[in-house]
């Protein structure tokens, strides 16, 4: 196992160095002009220039990239361009926070709900529950989060009252429960989407291993229906479930960013946004690579844990 | 350099408030969730409180009826700045109105025009080319020391540097002690010695290159780059880094992100303020501005439009400020090249247009139509006997086309940029200029590319395509408008329209000091720009803002500033 995970961390640096590449050069490539973009249209030349000497626009192609990775090194990537009294990382950290607590709140909202839900689907397989559950699973996912934003926005927050609109900075004096109010809204939001991609691949692991053998054999051995769901289908159908949760935290920050955008939450896809419409460099490339970061990273986790849970994986991954 | 100038620079501002929501707003189709809040509201009509102020202040009246209450604070959802707090280089309205809270100008907004602010009272000599300011006595920087003359000589010193100077008025040389420019750039700037000095402590004398009679205009607060900043302050210097200001609030926190607060200053020279704090909040997308003003999160809203703001006009609980306006779009043809150089092309086009019906749909009708001149009716020294109002006439249009050789008609593309109603404003005008022979293909651009690519590649402005729709934000005179679009080789002349007749008629605008002088040279602009048409001008519309009715005076600026110092809740 032990040394798996070193493998594993290994591959995602090498990942991470390409990462790193690959958005230096895009960023590299752009056709804007940051120095521009940053001063704004109107500025004169020469402050331009002085812009850009200042930020090293007119080093080489290889010093302004062995900058960025040196930076990934030792943790210092300079001043944002356009906010230049915070450090890139002091600048992110905050919306990154901000941003981290409407996933989280999503995930804990969606994982029981969705997992529960396929299960109770498969169990009810082709009646009534089970097309209702997959059927709204569906809708759910089918709908963009920031259309399903929209709709809580006006419904439960404009219309009910029960929920904060809009985001507040009123939140930011408030406890962890009292901010609920206004990061439920958008975590809703997230976690319908969420569900429906859950739901369907937990109903999809449970109803195959309900007709698997072992499940059979387990029944005939004469354990209890609640043995069998815990011992046997749980564990082999929440495998692939947590592999695509793993995925999904992909899709769902780039979901939040337009659940940011409408709500006016300030977390990190947004300043992400701001941060390449301003030509902000070092900012938009810290926090491209702090996204694949927490890809990677959520990748590895899910990995690992299908791999604690499943001896089968462990085989599978010579770690057993 | 432009951004410097006026409050001039209002055409940016614009561009810089929208830049996010262009990019993003686009591909969340947020103009839905518009109407969905809208369906939200009830028929009721808000109450509206219109000010027909060219200086555009205005005190919103309480909608309750209830007493003034000392105290408490206000929430105000506004434009996240799209520059940093740098009161010289600042390009956007969100960034303005911030810097209006902590800092002051040497005229503000008064009535019809502009009154005493740090400057108590201001004259020049016979040809406006001197003039001499007297400063506010008893004034005080946030940090208790004394506001005095050095500090608006080392101001308006920094404006120079930094660009044009108000409007290119300041007199100014190459900086010998500057870095030498890289590349094209042009030399660094300063003012010239002795064109500002400061007799005593409390008077400034400003030495001008040229009369220019609207000078008092240019170090108001509708010219936001003419904040004055104390002597410590040099090119580069932030507000949130450095606190600093005259004025009635006092910097609390700020987070660029999410939004800045405000703390009562209690030393300021005008008094009592009944409030205690302001809770300014940034949002990046008018929606969720309309949605937080409308769900109650915040107690009042910057500034938003009809198009997407139609929640709020039918809200009862919301207290409409509209403020009378010189905001107007411009329809630039260009005049050097292209199908567009025969003014009877220019002409036919301004004839296809039905002004009424593009004010009706967009704005609701809150505005006036326009006349292809940026004199607008609302200038005190507008003429109204110098040209008749342009109506649509698709015939004369036509027969106007075949008499510059296009008897079958004009294919062209017309250029706009994807901000507030322009990209409807493109549509109506393919369908009415279809009938008087224009084919027109439409190219709506994001502000991130339209401005530097469309609209004025270089400046000063080169390299425009040859038909576009550009926006341009309120003045209370129309000095930017004429020496920055018309006057030949103006910056942000995207026509190239050069003409002798309207640049001396422009010379002699700004350095008539009278009235009746004024007026005169307004009808010869006027006539010059209705006959030349290098740009149609369809309508000016009127600023939007509001609050609850739970609170009152809160003042709006036809440019977009909240001011709060006389607000206070009911």
């Amino acid at each position: 196992m032990t040394r798996y995970i070193v493998k594993r961390v290994l591959l995602s640096l090498v990942t991470l160095w390409l990462l790193a590449t690959i958005v230096f050069l895009m960023t590299w490539f752009l056709p804007s002009d940051s120095a521009r973009l940053i001063l704004g249209a109107q500025a004169p030349e020469a402050s331009v220039a002085q812009f850009r000497v200042a930020n090293g626009l007119n080093d080489p192609f290889l010093t302004q990239y062995f900058r960025l990775i040196k930076g990934l090194f030792t943790f210092d990537f300079g001043n944002s361009w356009k906010y230049p009294q915070y450090e890139v990382w002091d600048y992110l950290k905050t919306p990154l926070g901000k941003t981290a607590k409407i996933a989280v709140l999503a995930l804990i909202i969606t994982t029981p709900i969705s997992i529960g839900g396929g299960l109770i689907a498969a169990k009810f397989r082709d009646r009534k529950t089970d097309r209702a559950i997959v059927l709204f699973g569906l809708a759910a996912s089918s709908i963009p989060e920031f259309v399903t934003c929209a709709l809580l926005m006006v419904g439960v927050g404009l219309k009910l009252g029960w929920l904060e609109p809009v985001y507040s900075t009123e939140a930011e004096s408030l406890g962890l429960f009292g901010q609920l109010r206004y990061l439920l809204i958008p975590a809703l939001a997230l976690a319908l989407a969420y569900f429906g991609y859950i739901a369907r691949m937990m109903r999809a692991g449970t109803i195959q291993a309900l007709d698997s053998d072992y499940v059979r054999t387990a029944s005939m051995k004469g354990l209890s229906g609640g043995q069998v769901m815990r011992t046997h289908v749980l564990r082999n159908a929440v495998a692939p479930t947590i592999t695509v949760m793993s995925v999904q935290i992909g899709y769902l920050i780039s979901g939040i960013l337009g659940v940011e955008y409408i709500y006016n939450y300030p977390g990190f896809s947004r300043v992400l946004i701001d941060a390449a419409t301003d030509g902000d460099l070092p900012v938009l490339q810290v926090a491209v690579i702090i996204s694949a970061l927490i890809y990677m990273i959520a990748t590895l986790f899910a990995d690992l844990f299908i791999a604690f849970l499943n001896p089968r994986a462990r085989l599978e991954l010579g770690t057993s | 350099m432009d951004h410097m100038d006026t409050e001039a620079t209002h055409g940016l501002k614009l561009r810089g408030q929208f830049s996010r929501r262009q990019i993003v707003g686009a591909g969340l189709a947020i103009p839905a969730f518009g109407v969905i809040a809208a369906a939200c509201g009830d028929d009721k009509d808000s109450d509206t409180d219109t000010t027909d102020a060219v200086g555009g202040d205005t005190v919103a009246p309480d909608g309750t009826g209830g007493e003034p209450v000392a105290g408490g604070a206000i929430r105000l959802a506004t434009t996240k700045p799209a520059s940093p707090l740098d009161p010289i280089a600042m390009v956007d309205l969100g960034t303005y109105n911030v810097i209006a809270q902590s800092f002051e100008y040497l005229t503000g907004p008064d009535g019809a025009g502009i009154g005493p602010m740090l400057a108590t009272e201001w004259t020049a000599n016979a040809d406006s080319t001197e003039w001499t300011f007297k400063l506010r006595e008893g004034v005080l920087w946030h940090d208790g020391s004394a506001f005095t003359s050095a500090d608006v000589v080392a101001t308006l010193g920094r404006i120079a540097s930094a660009g044009d100077g108000l409007g290119g008025s300041l007199p100014r040389e190459d900086d010998p002690d500057a870095p030498p420019p890289e590349g094209d750039a042009s030399p660094t700037q300063r003012l010239v010695e002795g064109a500002v000095t400061a007799p005593d402590d409390f008077t400034v004398v400003v030495k001008l290159d040229s009369p220019n009679a609207s000078l008092p205009y240019l170090v108001s607060i509708f010219n936001p780059q003419s904040a004055i900043t104390p002597v410590s302050y040099v090119p580069g210097t932030t507000l949130d880094a450095t606190p600093a200001g005259t004025g009635p609030w006092i910097l609390d926190s700020y987070d660029p992100n999410t939004g800045i607060k405000w703390k009562r200053n209690d030393a300021w020279w005008g008094g009592a303020i009944p409030l205690e704090s302001v809770d300014m909040q940034f949002f990046s997308d008018l929606a969720a501005q309309v949605t937080a003003m409308s769900g109650g999160s915040v107690d009042a809203i910057q500034q938003f439009s009809v198009v997407g703001g139609d929640a709020l006009l039918n809200d009862d609980n919301f207290q409409l400020v509209e403020v009378d306006a010189s905001n107007h779009r411009q329809i630039w043809f260009g005049c050097d090249e292209g199908q567009f150089t025969d003014k009877r092309v220019r002409q036919a086009f301004a004839l296809g247009i039905d002004r009424d019906a593009l004010l009706s749909s967009l704005f609701d009708g809150k505005g006036k139509i326009g006349n292809d001149h940026v004199i607008f009716d609302l200038y005190t020294f507008f003429d109204p006997g110098a040209v008749d109002q342009r109506v649509r006439d698709t015939d004369a249009a036509k027969a106007l086309l075949a008499d510059a050789g296009f008897p079958d008609g004009i294919k062209a593309t017309l250029n706009a940029v994807d901000l507030q109603e322009i990209p409807q404003l493109a549509e109506l005008l393919q369908i009415q200029l279809a009938e008087a022979g224009f084919d027109l293909t439409l190219n709506v651009e994001s502000d991130s590319t339209f401005y530097g690519t469309q609209w004025c590649v270089t400046y000063p402005c080169a390299g425009s395509a040859e038909l576009g729709i550009v926006d341009y934000g309120h003045r209370p005179t129309p000095d930017v408008f004429l020496l920055k679009a018309f006057k030949s080789g103006g910056d942000w002349n995207s026509s190239q329209y050069a003409s002798d007749d309207l640049d001396a008629a422009i010379l002699e605008f700004q350095s008539s000091g009278e009235e009746d002088a004024r007026r005169v040279a307004s009808g010869k602009i006027q006539s010059i720009m209705w006959e030349d048409v290098p740009a149609a001008i369809a309508y000016r519309y009127n600023g939007l803002g509001g609050h609850s009715k739970a609170f009152t005076g809160i003042e709006f600026t036809a440019l977009g500033h909240v001011l709060f110092q006389k607000a206070s809740k009911v």
